[in-house]
Order: structure tokens, then sequence, then C-alpha cells
């Protein structure tokens, strides 16, 4: 749970919330294409349910939050500057959105998928 | 007197090769317009210079070959696009020419509507990129395009009615951006990756009618007016000289041979056309340089010729910024400070301070992890903090942390302000690490006050700001708009708590004058006698002023 100081109260915000937030983004975010389940277990628990914080491993530390991403990524791309838009789109939204500084987006090609070949 | 347009039924290698150099031409052009369609008001380079670079990295692949099959060109152009990807913008581009080449492979040349069919295939394969794909981007801008070209060859079109109809249906789709992309309507603006991609397109129609690439040479200025307002940054191989010829030819110019022709001797090529008159722009190596001119004396009749050696030009253009800075010297071992600095003037205020080196950057030109590396890998120590000043430049320098074996420690400090902040608690001796904690503390100790000038008219934060007034942003967040320089001064003052801070220090940059800065500066203190109050030339582009407040 984090904490966001407000002059109403506070407002709590889940690790889910937040792991939503930045699927969703990565989704939209050109050159992914899927997000792959983190372990084994949680491959497992996809095949049962769709979960739309797959894929997403969210830290806090009290300050900043830390995400880690696993990512499938279109053949053909070039991947350094998928990895780094991505990066870029995570943390823009999940700051825009929630207000608490992301210190790191760490991104994980788990694989690439080829649709084409030339 | 306009060049007669040749039509073609068909495109082969050779002539996609001219159509990409003036797509590149165009965009290059019109490259700032593009970067200046971002969403926030705050000037910043961003797609138009990925896309440009892109589409050189492409165009680098084919320069010099004379291969005539469509098919093996367009492959290079994709490889040369794919590896050269900068940018979001940058790596949708090159899917789109990854596509457009798959659809004609092994083709000789390509008739209109194999044209078509490449580009709806440069559609498909750009949105198999991405899941959920965002419409009023890049994406839309192709795929309307695409449809455009499948309309158009129900007719009978040579290739400029072809060019002309997919141009008109691509502007009209980038008009129609903000509709569907609610962030681009909130800013005003259409989508950049759109608009860079219409320009490309519209560089393909222009050079086949024979039109000027390039806006500046459409009106003949002199060269030397030419050459200062153009700024080289760095010079690649085979361009030690610049060439501009100004010819009237004998009879009407076939560009497609000139072009051609000049292709052979160097790059950079550049063609513009006024009243009868062209001028030629071309970058060639040493041996090179009285080929264009004796080429086009054949052409016609030469009215001037200018050659410039770039070497040198550039050589000259160094050895004018080291001589000035005076860095301080380091001893081994000692913790070294690499600051990143926007203006001259700043970067003498941090060498004053004891910066160790600097690195040219700041909100619309940020430095590569190259530059920064470079910086400070041949210091005789392993101990360096970087001062990025600037949120941007975050990543390339915690970049340059994780390409060293040295122990480098990158400051968080977001402003210029910050970073002079941090700057007063360096000891050369000092440990990295209790420097470092020293520093973090600093930077929460001032308040940055930055002033520029709205490139666009757009509403953030509640402030609705209109295109040509002073925007001030009070640590980074926009406060208001005004309508001078000096009312934005005040605003952000007003922000200030007064208990806390006592001291003002501003930074005035290239894009304002003494004159101006007096009058402010005056009102300042009147209003606020109990300020001490320091003024210095800060040197930065795009900033009126930084101001720091302790």
């Amino acid at each position: 749970m984090k904490e966001n100081k407000n002059p109403m109260g506070n407002v709590y915000v889940s690790h889910r919330a937040i792991s939503t937030i930045a699927h969703q983004s990565a989704i939209e975010s050109y050159g992914v294409v899927g997000l792959a389940a983190k372990n084994f277990a949680e491959g497992i628990a996809q095949a049962i349910v769709k979960d739309p914080t797959m894929g997403v491993d969210v830290r806090y530390d009290g300050h900043c939050i830390e995400i880690d991403l696993f990512i499938i990524v279109e053949y053909g791309t070039r991947i350094k500057m998928v990895a780094e838009s991505v990066s870029n789109n995570v943390r823009y939204r999940v700051e825009k959105t929630i207000g608490i500084p992301v210190e790191k987006v760490n991104v994980h090609i788990r694989a690439l998928r080829i649709s084409d070949t030339d | 007197m306009k060049q007669e347009a040749k039509t073609f039924e068909s495109v082969d290698g050779h002539l996609f090769k001219l159509l990409i150099e003036a797509g590149l031409n165009w965009l290059r052009t019109n490259q700032q317009l593009v970067n200046s369609l971002n969403v926030f008001p705050v000037p910043d380079g961003d797609t138009g210079t990925n896309m440009l670079l892109t589409m050189q990295a492409a165009f680098n692949e084919i320069q010099n070959s004379g291969e005539k099959k469509i098919s093996k060109v367009a492959h290079s152009v994709a490889q040369g696009a794919l590896m050269g990807a900068r940018g979001n913008s940058g790596v949708i581009l090159s899917q789109l020419w990854r596509g457009f080449s798959r659809s004609i492979d092994n083709l000789d040349s390509i008739n209109m509507a194999e044209f078509s069919k490449a580009l709806t295939e440069a559609k498909t394969t750009a949105y198999k990129g991405v899941v959920r794909p965002v419409e009023g981007t890049i994406l839309t801008v192709a795929k309307d395009i695409s449809i455009a070209s499948a309309e158009v060859i129900s007719k009978k079109v040579d290739l400029e009615q072809f060019l002309d109809y997919i141009v008109k249906a691509a502007d009209i789709s980038v008009q129609n951006t903000p509709e569907l992309l609610p962030i681009l309507k909130q800013a005003g603006v259409v989508d950049s990756g759109g608009k860079g991609l219409y320009f490309i397109l519209e560089g393909f129609l222009k050079f086949l009618r024979g039109e000027s690439l390039e806006t500046v040479t459409a009106k003949l200025v002199q060269p030397i007016a030419l050459m200062n307002g153009g700024e080289m940054e760095e010079i690649e191989p085979g361009q030690d000289y610049e060439v501009i010829v100004d010819f009237r030819p004998a009879n009407p110019l076939n560009l497609e041979v000139f072009y051609s022709e000049l292709t052979e001797m160097g790059t950079s090529i550049q063609v513009g056309e006024g009243d009868g008159m062209y001028r030629m722009h071309i970058h060639v190596p040493t041996e090179n340089r009285y080929l264009p001119i004796d080429y086009t004396m054949k052409l016609g009749t030469i009215t001037k010729v200018y050659i410039e050696n770039l070497i040198d030009q550039m050589e000259q253009k160094d050895a004018n910024q080291k001589q000035q800075l005076s860095l301080t010297p380091i001893e081994s071992g000692q913790l070294a400070i690499v600051a990143v600095s926007p203006g001259f003037g700043l970067s003498q205020i941090f060498a004053s301070l004891g910066a160790t080196a600097i690195v040219q950057g700041g909100q619309t030109m940020n430095p590569s992890t190259e530059e920064i590396l470079h910086s400070f890998e041949n210091l005789p120590t392993d101990k360096v903090i970087i001062l990025p000043n600037n949120k941007n430049i975050f990543l390339a320098a915690k970049s340059a942390k994780e390409a060293t074996v040295k122990q480098v420690e990158v400051l968080p400090c977001k402003s210029i302000p910050q970073g002079l902040s941090a700057m007063l608690r360096y000891d050369p001796s000092g440990d990295i690490n209790e420097i470092f904690e020293e520093m973090q503390e600093a930077i929460l100790e001032v308040d940055t006050g930055e002033i520029t000038v709205a490139t666009r008219s757009v509403e953030i934060n509640g402030v609705n700001v209109k295109e040509g007034e002073a925007i001030a942003l009070f640590n980074s967040e926009l406060i208001s708009s005004s309508k001078s320089i000096e009312k934005a001064c005040f605003e952000i003052l007003k922000r200030v708590d007064l208990d806390e801070r006592e001291r003002l220090t501003l930074f005035f940059g290239s894009d304002i004058s003494n004159q101006e800065v007096n009058p402010i500066v005056d009102h300042i203190r009147e209003k606020y006698p109990q300020f001490e109050i320091e003024i210095h030339e800060g040197g930065q582009p795009h900033y009126q002023f930084i101001i720091a407040i302790e």
C-alpha cells in the first residue's frame, strides 16, 4: 500500500493498481507485443484467469516506486529503442496518474515474436 | 522558370534513391517545425530530430550504391532505418520501410499498383508492432495513406498524380489527429510523427515537380548569411569542403540528371530555385572540391561561388571553446565533477566553482551517453560526480555511470540552480560518498525559477498559455503565462517563501539583451528590497531567465 499525503486525508494506492496502470501503458507502447509471466506460478495462474497485472512487478520503499516489466517484443524492431520507449511510457503514466516518483523501470525482454520473415 | 515535370509510370531503384533523398532533405528543412509539435509548450528537441536521424541512417545505406533494382534499394533503406532507428517515431518509421521492402521483394521496378500494395504492407507491418495501437498517431496517418493509395490506382495515374493524391490524404489525416487523440487537442497540436511522415512523402512529390527542398534557398540569400545561420556539429568523412554555386542554366535544367551527376561528387546535396536562378549546395572531399564548379559551368553561367573548408572551421570552433573555459585541473585520486551546462556563461560559472569537466547540453540539446562518458574517461581519477542539471539528462548520465568502471554518482539535480548549489559543497579531496550526500541536501535548499516563451497556445495545470507569451516555471511546474518577461519574473517571486529565502541570482539567456535585463532587475530591487540580488550572463538558449532562489 502506498500513501499519498493530501490535506483532506490520506490516499492509499495498492501495488495491484499500479501494476494495472503499468501493464496498460506497456501494451500501448510501440514494439511491445505482449507481456510474459514473471515465473512459472504466474504462468499457470494466467492460464486460468486473465490477470490485468501480468508481467509487471512493483516494489515500493516508502519514497519511490521500482517497476519490473517482462515483455515480448516484435522481431525486427530496434529492441534498445523499444525498451527505452516502454520504460518512458510506463514511468510517465504511473507518475502522472499516481503522483509518486518512479525511481526505476527495469525492462526484461522475455521473448521476441516473429510475425513475418523478411 | 519551372522545370517541366517528367512523367513516370514506374519507380526503379535509381529513382527511388532520389525520392528517399528528397524526403530526407524536405524532412530536414522542416525538422524544427516537427520538433515544435511536442505536447509541452517548452521547446524540446524530439520527434523531428529522431525521424530525421532514422531517415539519414536509411539514406546512408544507399548513398553510394548505383543499384537499379528497387527491391534491393528498398531493402537497404529498411535495413538502415532499422539499425539507425531513434526514438519511438523512428522505430515505427523503420517498421514501415520494412513492410514496404518486403512487399516488393525481387522486383526491378514497381508500378503504381505495386507501390500502393507496398504502402499497405508497410501499414500492416507497422500495426503488428503493437498490441493496442493508439490512433491519432503516425500509425493512423500510415493507414490513411494506404487507403488513399488503393483508391487512386483505380484510375490510371502516373507517379506524380499518385503521390499528389496520397500526400493530400496524409495532410487531411494529420489535421484530423487531434480528433482521435485528446492529449493533442488539449495541447493544440497535430501529431508530430504523422507530420514527419507527411513531410517525407511531400518531399518525394516536390522532387518530382522540381520544387525547392530548402525554403531558404528559394529566396537566394547571400552565402555568407546562409553559413552563419547553419551551425555544423560534426563532420562526416568525405565532407571536407562545402561548395555553394549560384548559376543560371543555359537550357532548362534536368534535375534528375543534375542530382545524379552531383551524387558522384559528394553528399548533402541541395538544389534551390528562384527566378531562373539555381543554387546548388554540396559537401565534397578535398580532392573533389573544384568538380561541382567545373560541372555547373558546363550547364550555364555561374554568378557566384562559395567554398568553405569545414574541417578547419570545426577545429577553430573547438579551439575557441577550449581556450575560453579555464577548468580546474585535478590530481590523481581526487574527486572530479562533471557538469552539464546549456550556455557558455553558465559553463564559466561552473568552471569557476571548480568543475573538472563541462558537457554542453540542456533542455533542447540532450548530450549523449558517449559525450558524458568521454568527459571523464580520461581524467586521472576514478571518483566522479555528474551534475545533469536537467531531468531529461538523467538517463544519459546514468548510462554513462553503468558504462564505466569508475565510481560514478549521478546527482538528481533537475535545474542549474540546484547544480550550482551542489557545486558549493564540492571539495576535491573529500570523500565521494560524504560529498554526494551533502550535495543531495544542498539541492533541496534552493528554489528554481525559469522563464521561457511559449512556442504555442496550450492549457496545462489550469494555466492558459498563449503562443508568444512569457511562461514561468517554479521548480519545474508551469505556474503562469504573462504578457511580458518582467511579469513572469514577478509571478515566480510571488511563490517564494520570503521568510526562508534571502538571495536571488538571475542568469539571463542568449535570447535577451542587457538593455532588456536591467530595467527588470531594477523593478525587482524596488519591490523586494529584502533580497540580495546578483545577475550573471548564463548564455543559455530559449530560457530568458534561470533564477536561483536561496
